[in-house]
């Protein structure tokens, strides 16, 4: 088979491309966390905010990916290049991280935190020690999203000058090499389905062991 | 000793006060229910007493000392809270749960262990088994005990109790209540506890604050509040059967007098005269070990009792078997079982043991006595 | 920033892209509703109940393939220009539908069918009186999901000859003529939050009052 031959005779490049894709990836993600997270805690503070927040994170993810790549470039500090990709894919990260972070937090059962609070735990306390860890699973599949949209929309940014798996796709097509392009869109789909895999059962792991266990068991 | 002076809360955007210029005292050791409709202010004023709600003006007391002079973390670790949704963190097991507090405030770990099992023991769950499950691996009433033994674990001297029992199912609730009372006699701690059923009031309480839109209608002893009902309202809301619902105050022995005569089956031919001779109005018939198994009135007898054939008198008797009131039975269950075994009296026991007799019209006269008399 | 190549950006070229690009949404959406829903009712019925599971399972995992992945896969099948593209998004556009018909027939209270059947409904009564009514809102949020995913991919239509706004940001990124990337970006960015929140709207009224809550 012709693909089979493409892979076999292209190892190098294609670990190449993996390599800098799984970099945008890993820090577009990073990023994202560490500036998203906190944002979805903070807005748990005033209905208001949070309201507006979410707007905003909601209007973001409708803008078409490549349309917001190409935004990015025109704006000088960013340019061409990894810039401009890590900011379009954090923004993008905002919707799935500040949702869930936010869902979760709100979720925990009001009758939970006021007995924490009437026994004299103070915010901080009940943040760390309640709500986060209930949010958990819900942070947790906000975070799976985050990944696996990540991974997809980052093939879109070999058009802004990225070399990453997307390449195989945008080189086949001006190429017109056919084996490249399915190689590069198989691969690309097989990485998502196999991340989205994995962190599925990552996730069902997760939950923590008070709310596993049942009565009977 | 908890204070209330002229305490007042209005909510942000509304008009009328939750509260309104509220005065209160609660001696310390005595538990007081604050009891009215919904929305009548109780749970308000529980809630500013830990300060989950600040007053809009007003000022309260704790052992005479302000507390908006604490910081509200501190004064909440120093009270018990107990709500109806109980909240017992779902991810942390029985014994993190009840250590919430004594890790607050740093305890030892050797310490908190003891305090847990102490605790899980005094409230009637094994610590063994019960230690290291989940809340969702627990009942209802388990939850709301293991609820009452973390409001419990650094010993405050002052619960808070908001609708503690209301949660659950009524064979529970009056369990949970019965076992509560017991370890408050022992305890002694200055108790608010809210509730909207009047019965759990006159029950717990040994005063009721009754509350009306925000106002304090009436506050007093149960006998008070079900003797002299101050207006319209309270006596609504107590019900048409507060007379009834005294009774559930006192006990047989209060009213119990001595049993006059008893009789063995051999004497049961000459029951008539014995009766007149001990000027008893009621017989009791005792078996071989002296244990009573059932009582004769004149009315039986019919005054020439002798003609009447001793077996049916016997049948009579053994017929009451069952109308026999331990000594701590409220009068509002004595009451019942008479009208249970169409009988003006019931005998009184201690134990096994027959101890004396209680009258119909001992119970009558005890419920038209007014306060004082 | 070049004024004349602005102009001619928003004037010439995009009032035919954003038609392109308008005409292959909306069909693309149109193919997709036609197919997933009454997809999505057959796999809800009794009969064939067991497979709907399994199909939703399958299609959220195809969910999780990148749009540039299918795009990329439709040129080789199909050759270049609008067929084979509204074909890649009509794919796309499938998944977010079926499953939310599929999730909302299933979510309709079990208690609500029967009582219907309990009053005589006949089957097909129930699913246009009962069913479909009550898991509108469901679908409705997954065609707002569909639409908004195939406006995003099909910027990326221009790749395989497919026209559309992606054409003027190509031919942006290719010259590096920032007039053209801000007029097919901000155009597209426009179009995808303008059909969200007229479908938002539609989903709003449509809900029935009695569950605005949720």
């Amino acid at each position: 088979m012709n693909y089979i031959r493409f892979i076999q005779d292209n190892i190098p490049l294609i670990l190449e491309y993996t390599k800098a894709h799984f970099s945008l990836v890993l820090w577009a993600v990073l990023i994202s966390l560490v500036l998203w997270v906190p944002v979805g805690v903070l807005i748990t503070r005033s209905e208001k905010w949070a309201n507006r927040v979410l707007g905003i994170a909601n209007t973001i993810f409708c803008i078409p990916s490549l349309s917001l790549f190409a935004v990015m470039v025109t704006i000088p500090f960013l340019g061409l290049g990894r810039r401009s990709a890590l900011v379009a894919l954090v923004l993008y990260a905002m919707m799935p991280l500040v949702r869930n972070v936010y869902q979760g937090v709100k979720v925990v059962d009001k009758s939970v935190i006021e007995a924490a609070r009437g026994m004299g735990m103070n915010y901080w306390r009940i943040l760390w020690e309640i709500q986060l860890p209930l949010a958990t699973p819900v942070i947790f599949a906000g975070f799976r999203i985050t990944v696996v949209m990540t991974t997809g929309i980052a093939a879109i940014a070999t058009y802004i000058g990225e070399r990453n798996l997307g390449r195989l796709i945008s080189e086949g097509l001006t190429r017109f090499n056919i084996e490249m392009i399915v190689d590069g869109a198989l691969l690309i789909a097989f990485i998502a389905i196999a991340l989205d895999t994995m962190l599925g059962a990552l996730e069902k792991k997760i939950v923590p062991r008070g709310l596993r266990v049942h009565r009977g068991h | 000793m908890i204070e209330l002076r002229e305490v007042t809360k209005v909510y942000k955007g509304q008009t009328v006060p939750a509260v309104d210029r509220l005065s209160l005292k609660i001696p310390e050791g005595e538990t007081c229910v604050f009891v009215g409709p919904s929305g009548c202010g109780k749970s308000t004023t529980l809630r500013m007493i830990n300060r989950m709600i600040e007053p809009t003006s007003g000022t309260i007391l704790i052992n005479n000392k302000d507390i908006r002079e604490s910081d509200p973390d501190r004064l909440r670790m120093g009270i018990g809270y107990v709500i109806q949704q109980i909240g017992l963190l779902p991810h942390r097991t029985v014994a993190e749960n009840i250590a919430i507090v004594p890790r607050l405030y740093g305890w030892p770990k050797e310490k908190i262990r003891k305090r847990v099992d102490e605790l899980l023991e005094l409230i009637g769950l094994d610590p063994e088994t019960t230690r290291d499950k989940y809340p969702s691996q627990l009942s209802g009433g388990q939850m709301q005990r293991v609820g009452v033994a973390r409001a419990m674990a650094v010993d405050p001297p002052i619960m808070l109790m908001d609708e503690p029992f209301g949660a659950v199912d009524p064979i529970a609730r009056n369990y949970l209540q019965d076992e509560f009372l017991r370890l408050q006699r022992e305890m002694r701690k200055t108790i608010c506890f809210v509730t909207h059923d009047i019965n759990e009031a006159i029950k717990m309480g040994d005063r009721i604050a009754i509350f009306n839109k925000g106002r304090l209608v009436q506050y007093g002893t149960p006998h008070e509040i079900l003797t002299r009902p101050a207006n319209e309202f309270v006596s609504d809301f107590i019900g048409y059967d507060r007379v009834v619902k005294k009774l559930g105050l006192y006990r047989v022995a209060d009213l119990a007098g001595p049993a006059g005569c008893v009789a063995r089956e051999g004497e049961l031919p000459e029951i008539g005269r014995l009766m007149r001779e001990k000027e008893s109005d009621v017989a009791f018939l005792v078996d071989a070990h002296g244990r009573p198994c059932g009582f004769l009135t004149t009315e039986d007898i019919g005054g020439m009792g002798d003609e009447i054939s001793p077996q049916s008198l016997m049948q009579k008797a053994l017929g009451r078997r069952g109308a026999f009131a331990q000594r701590e039975m409220v009068l509002r269950d004595a009451l019942s079982l008479m009208l249970e075994y169409d009988t003006e009296y019931l005998g009184v026991l201690n134990g096994g043991d027959l101890a004396g007799v209680i009258t119909l019209s001992a119970i009558r006269k005890h419920s038209c006595r007014k306060e004082g008399e | 920033m070049n004024w004349m190549r602005f102009q001619d950006a928003l004037f010439h070229r995009a009032p035919a892209a954003l038609a392109v690009h308008i005409l292959m949404v909306l069909i693309s959406v149109v193919v997709a509703v036609v197919i997933s829903v009454p997809l999505g009712v057959v796999l809800t019925r009794p009969r064939f109940r067991r497979y709907g599971f399994i199909v939703l399972n399958v299609l959220n995992m195809m969910q999780t393939i990148p749009g540039l992945a299918i795009v990329a896969l439709a040129m080789p099948l199909l050759g270049l220009g609008l067929k084979p593209t509204i074909v890649a998004l009509v794919v796309q556009g499938l998944l977010p539908i079926a499953r939310n018909t599929i999730a909302g027939l299933y979510g309709v209270n079990a208690d609500v069918k029967e009582a219907a059947l309990g009053m005589g409904m006949p089957a097909k009564k129930i699913l246009y009186e009962v069913e479909l009514p009550l898991a509108m809102p469901i679908i409705l949020a997954g065609i707002r999901t569909s639409a908004v995913y195939v406006v995003s991919v099909g910027t990326l239509a221009a790749y395989i000859g497919g026209g559309g706004l992606g054409d003027l940001i190509l031919t942006g990124l290719n010259m590096f003529w920032s007039e053209f990337l801000i007029v097919g970006a901000g155009l597209g960015a426009v179009l995808a939050i303008a059909l969200d929140r007229a479908l938002a709207y539609l989903e709003y009224r449509i809900t029935p009052p009695g569950m605005s809550s949720e």
